[in-house]
């Protein structure tokens, strides 16, 4: 026999050890299926009311229900719109009172059924202040919620508006008493339930792998139907980059946010993947402070004066921003709003680009290149201020260097400060800003968004720049109220073009979203406020299986 | 062991213990002192003032600084790391389940690094001012001198994206292996670990490579090698036997300072390829200003960082007969 170096002898074993390995694998038909998500976060906790993560929300969609749920319209005002979940069907019982009648075949996953106790018991924790819930805030018009009989729970309000059943039903997702009830509601976020939970939705927890992965199987008893796709795994990846290669690779199925032009491009070169764009919930704008940097009792010596945030707005091509960064997947918002609130509105009065208009203005108000510095000054002070951007977004960065450019043109000088984004929320928190490129996420409804970011409610909250326009609160009170979406449509741009014409900030862009799936998907519906609201409604075909749908275990 | 030698090691450990005190204190009242909250929430978002108030009071962060430090160090001495805001667990859990993973990574890198750099190191001082000399130098140059965080994001494009032969990111397969359970998911492992470990020893490998031609070119002109040679020693003997362990020495000391290179650098490499480590972990914590969090991992990495110093003060001493230890616990070098 010959001798072998040790080296191939390893060699020889190693294949001889992998070819006895064989990928175990068998399932067949239309119940098989694995979807791999590549999440670029991972939850602190799977129970609902801890956080606001969207990652928590993603998952939470698979495991708890709402009683029903915004439509594929994301209309909500009224009831009509509505998909019922664990209410089988509602009627109101007055002006301020709605019945909500649960399906009686709901289970959670441990038999047990789903009653109107838990809808109860729900609604107490998500509104306890020691759970500290951020839903909490979003259910301060709700009086209280009981139970009438098993299956019966009953919302009292504290007054009547258009948007009563999207918030009985759109932040709470029903929990399941009988086995959180011994849980002090002061350690709910660290409770083990969070991270082992028993839900009533399409699918159950299996295994959470921390750093790495979490993974559902679909309940095949649901009594909605059982989910075609049996297995969602969420790969968890801190980085967006590598999530998108993972993606395009072929080493997960979803990636529900590309975010880039170039990632959209690359994903679209990838021939196993699909490309669905839909309405994205976020806008960014440049928000000025109108009061003193770091002293909340003054006014801001620049910014507090109208006329001069109107002319910095005139003299940023906010289009060309847009079109240069970002092409399809931004557009400038007409006000203060993502593309997924149904008052957006191209004809929205907003300010022009209009730079000589700018300058006009500047110079009316004193601003002017006295000492032929190139920048503007006005009793020896220049016009100069700084642009707070957290290092974690690109984007944002990004946008400030081009700001800044701009704004030199018409001779303002800028500064930019690129901060950690806990020391960006900390200097925002306190008024030690001069301007802020900012980020908002809104949730379908208009009126909990603006009202938090743009009227005094804010103050000490997201109202950064403590804006204040008594005419403005006044007609977005009109448009919260209004019975109708027509009426609530026109007060909103009304709304809007107060705002845009005191200009409280710039702003600059609405992300468009872009999801990149698996094309052997079927059926892939995606919802603009939560692309995995749908999920248990995508299939395969059983023509497309891979072999990861297959793996049996 | 001798008294001496005894007492030298027993004086090195106190100080690394002291070392180790240091690290932790200077680490605790840095990331107090830091800005930002660690209720900051998301970056342009609110947080929740009752939130926000509810977590300084659980974990009374509204305490003197001093007092706050007294607490943190009762509980470490009953080996109690203190609870992590942030992952909503105690950090001990949280440093079990991710130290594993960085040695792994560690220890693969270092195992590249060592045997890749020390064969080129030697290859190329057989073979000085020569062709494969030149080529290897300038390329362990090109190589020593890229940014780690490029180089692996490179890695990542043409290995993982491009040509897909290796895995882009993750420490496994997530459907067939989301647990070593079989001698294929090791296997798996071994293939997840191969882009960031190389990452990682490439770079190390680059330098240690350029060390060890210097410390071998060192050697070679010594008598004894000279002798060897002049005796008829074949050729592959002196270098082995005679100038490789003569150059050990610097290599020693390399392994020594690899300890520092490789936990900071597992933190970018742990984020980057999603590899579930202490790194990224010790990354994450910082961000969210997770007091506890950072302080363990900094402590868990000075002890590293330390014990692998002292191992390497206790090998060269074993390496070298010229190395002994004089009364006042120094290393000493007796022929210089």
């Amino acid at each position: 026999m010959p001798r072998r170096a040790p080296f191939q002898v390893l060699v020889i074993l190693a294949v001889v050890t992998l070819a006895g390995c064989e990928r175990r694998g068998g399932c067949t038909g239309a119940y098989c299926g694995t979807l791999i998500n590549a999440a670029v976060a991972e939850p602190p906790t799977l129970l609902p009311p801890s956080s606001e993560n969207v990652v928590v929300g993603d998952i939470g969609e698979q495991l708890f229900l709402k009683l029903a749920d915004v439509g594929m319209s994301t209309n909500t005002i009224g009831d009509e719109d509505f998909q019922p979940l664990l209410a089988q069907r509602w009627e109101w019982d007055g002006p301020l009172t709605l019945v909500f009648h649960l399906d009686p075949r709901a289970r959670w996953q441990d038999g047990q059924p789903v009653t109107a106790a838990d809808v109860e018991f729900t609604f107490n924790a998500y509104t306890d202040s020691a759970v500290g819930s951020p839903f909490r805030p979003k259910l301060r018009r709700i009086a209280s919620v009981t139970q009438r009989d098993a299956s019966t729970a009953v919302f009292r309000f504290h007054e009547r508006y258009p948007e009563m059943f999207y918030d009985a039903v759109y932040h709470m997702r029903i929990l399941p008493a009988h086995l959180l009830r011994a849980v002090p509601r002061d350690q709910w976020k660290t409770a083990p339930f969070g991270r082992q939970p028993v839900g009533d939705g399409p699918y159950r927890f299996v295994s959470w792998q921390a750093a790495q992965s979490l993974e559902l199987v679909a309940d095949s008893t649901f009594f909605l139907g059982r989910p075609p796709i049996r297995r969602l795994i969420w790969r968890f990846t801190p980085n967006l980059q590598v999530a998108v290669q993972q993606v395009i690779a072929d080493q997960a199925d979803v990636r529900e946010q590309l975010v880039t032009p170039d990632n959209v491009e690359r994903a679209r070169a990838a021939k196993q993947l699909t490309i669905y764009p839909f309405r994205g919930n976020v806008y960014t704008y440049l928000g000025f402070n109108l009061r003193a940097n770091g002293d909340t009792s003054k006014p801001n010596p620049i910014f507090a004066d109208r006329d001069v945030r109107r002319a910095l707005s005139m003299a940023v091509d906010r289009a060309s921003l847009v079109k240069s960064t970002l092409g399809d997947l931004g557009k400038v918002p007409p006000g203060p709003m993502s593309s997924l609130l149904g008052i957006w509105d191209p004809e929205i009065r907003q300010l022009p680009y209009d730079t000589a208009q700018a300058a006009r203005i500047l110079n009316a108000h004193g601003w002017r290149d006295h000492d032929g510095d190139g920048i503007r000054d006005k009793n020896g002070q220049p016009l100069a201020f700084h642009i707070l951007v957290p290092t974690t977004s690109v984007l944002r960065r990004q946008y400030a260097r081009l700001l800044q450019e701009q704004f030199r043109a018409i001779g303002v000088q800028t500064d930019i400060d690129e901060l950690e984004f806990s020391v960006v929320n900390e200097r925002l928190s306190s008024g030690k800003f001069d301007t802020s490129v900012l980020s908002r996420g809104n949730d379908p409804s208009p009126g909990s968004g603006i009202t938090q970011t743009w009227t005094r409610a804010g103050f000490g909250g997201s109202n950064f720049g403590r804006y204040y326009n008594a005419e403005f609160e006044r007609v977005v009170d009109l448009a919260i109220a209004a019975p109708t979406r027509e009426r609530a449509r026109a007060l909103w741009k009304a709304a809007m073009e107060t705002i845009n014409a005191d200009a409280p900030g710039i702003f600059l862009y609405a992300l468009e979203n872009v999801a990149a799936v698996h094309s052997r998907f079927d059926n892939v519906q995606i919802r603009p406020d939560s692309w995995a609201a749908l999920l248990r409604t995508w299939r395969i075909p059983p023509d497309r299986l891979i072999d990861r749908d297959r793996v049996e275990r | 062991m001798t008294a001496v030698g005894g007492m030298w090691l027993v004086r090195r450990l106190v100080a690394s213990v002291a070392i180790i005190v240091a690290v932790v204190t200077f680490v605790f009242i840095l990331i107090h002192a830091a800005p930002g909250k660690p209720c900051a929430g998301q970056p342009g978002e609110a947080a929740d003032p009752v939130v926000c108030e509810q977590l300084i009071r659980q974990f009374a962060l509204d305490r003197p600084l001093y007092e706050q430090y007294w607490r943190y160090l009762v509980a470490l001495a009953h080996g109690d790391f203190g609870y992590s805001f942030s992952l909503h667990r105690p950090v001990r859990d949280a440093l079990a389940e991710t130290i594993p993973f960085t040695l792994q990574l560690a220890g693969a890198a270092l195992l590249l690094d060592f045997v890749l750099g020390l064969g080129l190191g030697i290859y190329q001082a057989g073979r000085v001012n020569r062709l494969p000399d030149v080529i290897i130098g300038n390329a362990t140059l090109f190589i020593y001198s890229l940014p780690t965080f490029w180089l692996a994001l490179l890695l990542l494009l043409v290995f993982g994206e491009k040509l897909g032969w290796f895995p882009v990111g993750g420490p496994n397969d997530p459907i067939f292996c989301p647990v070593i359970d079989s001698a294929y998911c090791l296997f798996d492992r071994l293939w997840h670990l191969v882009l960031p470990a190389a990452t990682l020893g490439l770079v190390g490998a680059a330098g240690t490579a350029r060390f060890q031609r210097a410390a071998m070119l060192e050697v070679a002109s010594q008598d004894y090698v000279r002798t060897a040679r002049a005796k008829g020693v074949p050729e592959r003997r002196v270098v082995l036997r005679h100038q490789l362990r003569n150059a050990l020495l610097s290599f020693i000391t390399r392994f020594g300072l690899a300890f520092p290179f490789l936990l900071t650098g597992a933190v970018l490499i742990e984020t980057i390829f999603a590899w579930p480590g202490m790194g990224r972990l010790a990354f994450d914590a910082i961000l969210a200003r997770d007091y506890a969090l950072v302080t363990a991992t900094a402590l868990i990495a000075s002890v590293v960082v330390v014990a692998g110093n002292l191992l390497a003060d206790i090998l060269l001493g074993i390496a070298d007969p010229r190395l002994r230890v004089r009364g006042g616990g120094e290393l000493e070098n007796v022929t210089a």
